[in-house]
């Protein structure tokens, strides 16, 4: 297996006065998309990994309130791109774990109207299987938008430092997707975040991954301070989960250390589970397998 | 529909024949009227620390959850908001039931008599083995709850003429706030509160309980640390801390063991465990050997073989406990109390009912031995 490619794309003035810049965004992941792919055209990237026949679920992370959470403004704009292909826009939902949590990111919720999907796990009629889903330590039931409602996932997590595992990344997104995270914060979430990933649910289905670094909080996360988030208008994006988690440790472990704040490891949350997931086969996460290509829009 | 309703919920912990006989219809009339709720509770917690940034740091049970605004510590009943710790289950009822008092089971309080059984969802632990995952291992907003302050606990009591409110089903430690409240009030109109734990929890807060309850049934869920850690998401020994604790009170205390075939069945452990309770809390605290059933992330083990559970029995009894019993096992004479004096029965169950009582004034009425235990 070769290396897996990583793309850091940054996008001057995709944030600005804390409003969200489209166009740039739009840039962003178009030329993110061509970059991952080697391709000239975001269109071409996309078809190789979704057809128009696709249910889509963009699972998004939203529990930080709106200073914190996946702007709408990003996701619409990624649900967009993707109807550029020729998904149809009602099979695109936008998800996290509630309603309310949505709501209180700026999210408008769109269960049965046209045009993509807006909603939550707990809407009436979705909610969790009923059955658990065993896969080595995990016994949970699973979101039914996970589950059954879409084939295909992308995980759009928002970058940032989390007290007990080290970092929310894309592979800790799917917390989100189950009904008992909170029971899978042992021991750094380690194995937990990377077993969750490898259920067939989650491993078969995510084809894209991408870090959310508009904001970055890189100490006292995964809420909100100020005093330590940085505007840094950056995606990460890449099809190998692990390696963008591993690269997104390396940027908020950059932070800190500008910041004369200790590595996660000196304050005993090293994210591992990364290493963990590694080990499992599930992607890389050394330098010396993984091309880092970094852009600026 | 992903939620647990009314009806599975009686199916799953209100069991049926024996069972549902002794629940007087209009109570499942009271109990179809209340309607659901999806508000949960925002009642302050209590034995919770304030830190910096709007953290907080949870001293209610060993795990010491420190959180961050919006987060929910492991028993997913507590959340953070803006650095105020607050329950969210305070009245959040997912499981109202009337049972009799052998289900917790208490074998030694008041025999014969029902208790008003309450539960709210979640745990502080994660048993592979739970028999009540559906409640127990999820978040209050993922089952149906109903409002059920503590002053209609006490009223629904005196009206069905129960005599004891249990604090069963899930966990109570994470209803903490809520099962205190209630027990206070109860007690004030005569009524008993019991409490049936898996006593992780800390020290001060077991202390303050034992205050104001009359009897705690504890489950000693294997005598290991290991097995705590791999199979219950816990450790022993805080377990082996709220015990002592309880006894110190003087408030009455049964333990159950619930014996899984080559996990937590060996003779060495069990006798171990049988030495300690000896050492540490006396002979005459009541034992239960509770037969296992494949059940939740363990389904992969056969039931406990009647004769596993009869060989800790007799270990125990070997050891010096006084009273040993099986259960789970509908029928057997390890259900049935034996006067340590004279070996006669005191008293006959059968499963859940008592079947003769020769108890007189709390003595055996054959040779006149005191058996311990809260009797009227
Ligand atoms: S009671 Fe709940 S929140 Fe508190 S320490 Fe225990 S698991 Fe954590």
């Amino acid at each position: 297996m070769g290396k897996s490619k990583v793309v850091m794309i940054k996008g001057k003035g995709a944030l600005i006065n804390n409003r969200i810049n489209t166009k740039v965004i739009s840039l962003m992941f178009k030329k993110g998309l061509s970059l991952l792919f080697d391709c000239n055209d975001f269109r071409d990237a996309l078809n190789q990994l979704f057809s128009p026949s696709d249910r889509i679920g963009i699972k998004i992370n939203t529990i930080a309130g709106r200073k914190l959470s996946t702007n709408p403004e990003i996701s619409l704009t990624l649900a967009n791109l993707l109807t550029r292909i020729g998904v149809r826009s009602g099979n695109i939902i936008i998800w996290d774990r509630t309603n309310d949590e949505l709501r209180r990111a700026g999210y408008r919720l769109n269960f049965s109207g046209g045009g993509i999907k807006v909603f939550g796990t707990d809407t009436r009629r979705i909610n969790y299987e009923f059955d658990l889903t065993i896969h080595k330590n995990i016994g949970s039931r699973f979101s039914r938008i996970q589950s059954r409602l879409v084939n295909k996932s992308i995980s759009l997590a928002i970058l940032k430092d989390h007290g007990i595992a080290g970092l929310t990344g894309v592979m800790k997104n799917y917390f989100g997707a189950i009904h008992n995270p909170n029971k899978y914060h042992d021991s750094n979430c380690n194995p937990y975040i990377a077993e969750l990933y490898e259920t067939y649910l989650i491993k078969n289905k995510n084809k894209l991954s991408i870090l959310d670094g508009m904001i970055v909080q890189y100490h006292r996360g995964p809420s909100y301070h100020a005093q330590w988030a940085k505007k840094c208008e950056l995606f990460i994006m890449s099809t190998d989960p692990v390696a963008a988690d591993y690269i997104g440790w390396q940027f908020i472990e950059k932070l800190r250390k500008e910041r004369g704040l200790p590595p996660l490891e000196e304050e005993k949350r090293m994210p591992y589970y990364i290493i963990t997931a590694e080990k499992m086969g599930l992607g890389k996460a050394n330098l010396n397998e993984i091309q880092l290509i970094e852009y600026e829009v | 529909m992903g939620k647990i309703s009314r009806r599975d919920f009686l199916k799953t912990v209100g069991g049926a024949g024996l069972v549902a006989s002794t629940i007087p219809s209009s109570f499942l009339i009271d109990l179809y009227a209340l309607t659901p709720t999806r508000k949960l509770s925002q009642v302050e917690a209590w034995f919770y620390k304030k830190l910096p940034d709007k953290e907080i740091k949870c001293e209610l049970c060993p795990r010491y959850c420190q959180l961050g605004d919006r987060e929910r510590g492991y028993c997913g009943a507590r959340e953070n908001r803006n650095g105020i710790y607050y329950t969210l289950v305070y009245g959040k009822v997912c499981a109202a039931h009337i049972d009799p008092i052998e289900k917790k089971p208490f074998f030694h309080f008041l025999p014969g008599t029902t208790a008003f059984s309450i539960a709210t969802a979640g745990c502080n632990v994660n048993c592979k083995f739970c028999q009540n995952w559906q409640i127990s291992q999820v978040r209050p907003e993922q089952v149906e709850n109903f409002d059920l302050p503590p002053r209609d606990v006490v009223r629904y009591c005196l009206k069905y003429r129960c005599p004891t409110i249990a604090y069963t089903y899930t966990e109570p430690v994470i209803f903490y706030e809520y099962m205190y409240d209630t027990s206070v009030k109860a007690s004030k109109k005569g009524i008993r509160n019991v409490v049936v734990t898996g006593a992780h929890i800390n020290p001060e807060p077991m202390k303050k309980l034992t205050e104001v309850v009359d009897a705690i049934k504890i489950d000693l869920k294997a005598f290991s640390e290991e097995f705590y850690k791999e199979y219950v998401r816990g450790e022993l020994k805080p377990v082996l801390d709220a015990i002592k604790i309880v006894k110190e009170s003087g408030k009455w205390l049964e333990i159950v063991y619930l014996v899984i075939p080559t996990l937590n069945d060996s003779p060495e452990e069990i006798r171990k465990m049988s030495k300690w309770i000896i050492k540490e809390v006396g002979p005459d605290v009541p034992v239960h050997f509770s037969r296992f059933h494949p059940m939740y992330l363990i389904k992969n083990l056969p039931p406990t073989p009647v004769s596993t559970l009869e060989r800790a029995r007799n270990i125990a009894l070997e050891e010096g406990i006084n009273y040993v019993y099986i259960g789970n096992v509908p029928g057997h004479k390890g259900e049935s109390t034996y006067c340590p004096s004279c070996k006669n029965v005191v008293i006959k169950r059968f499963a859940y009912q008592i079947l003769k009582n020769n108890l007189r004034k709390g003595k055996c009425k054959f040779c006149g031995q005191p058996i311990p235990g809260i009797w009227s």
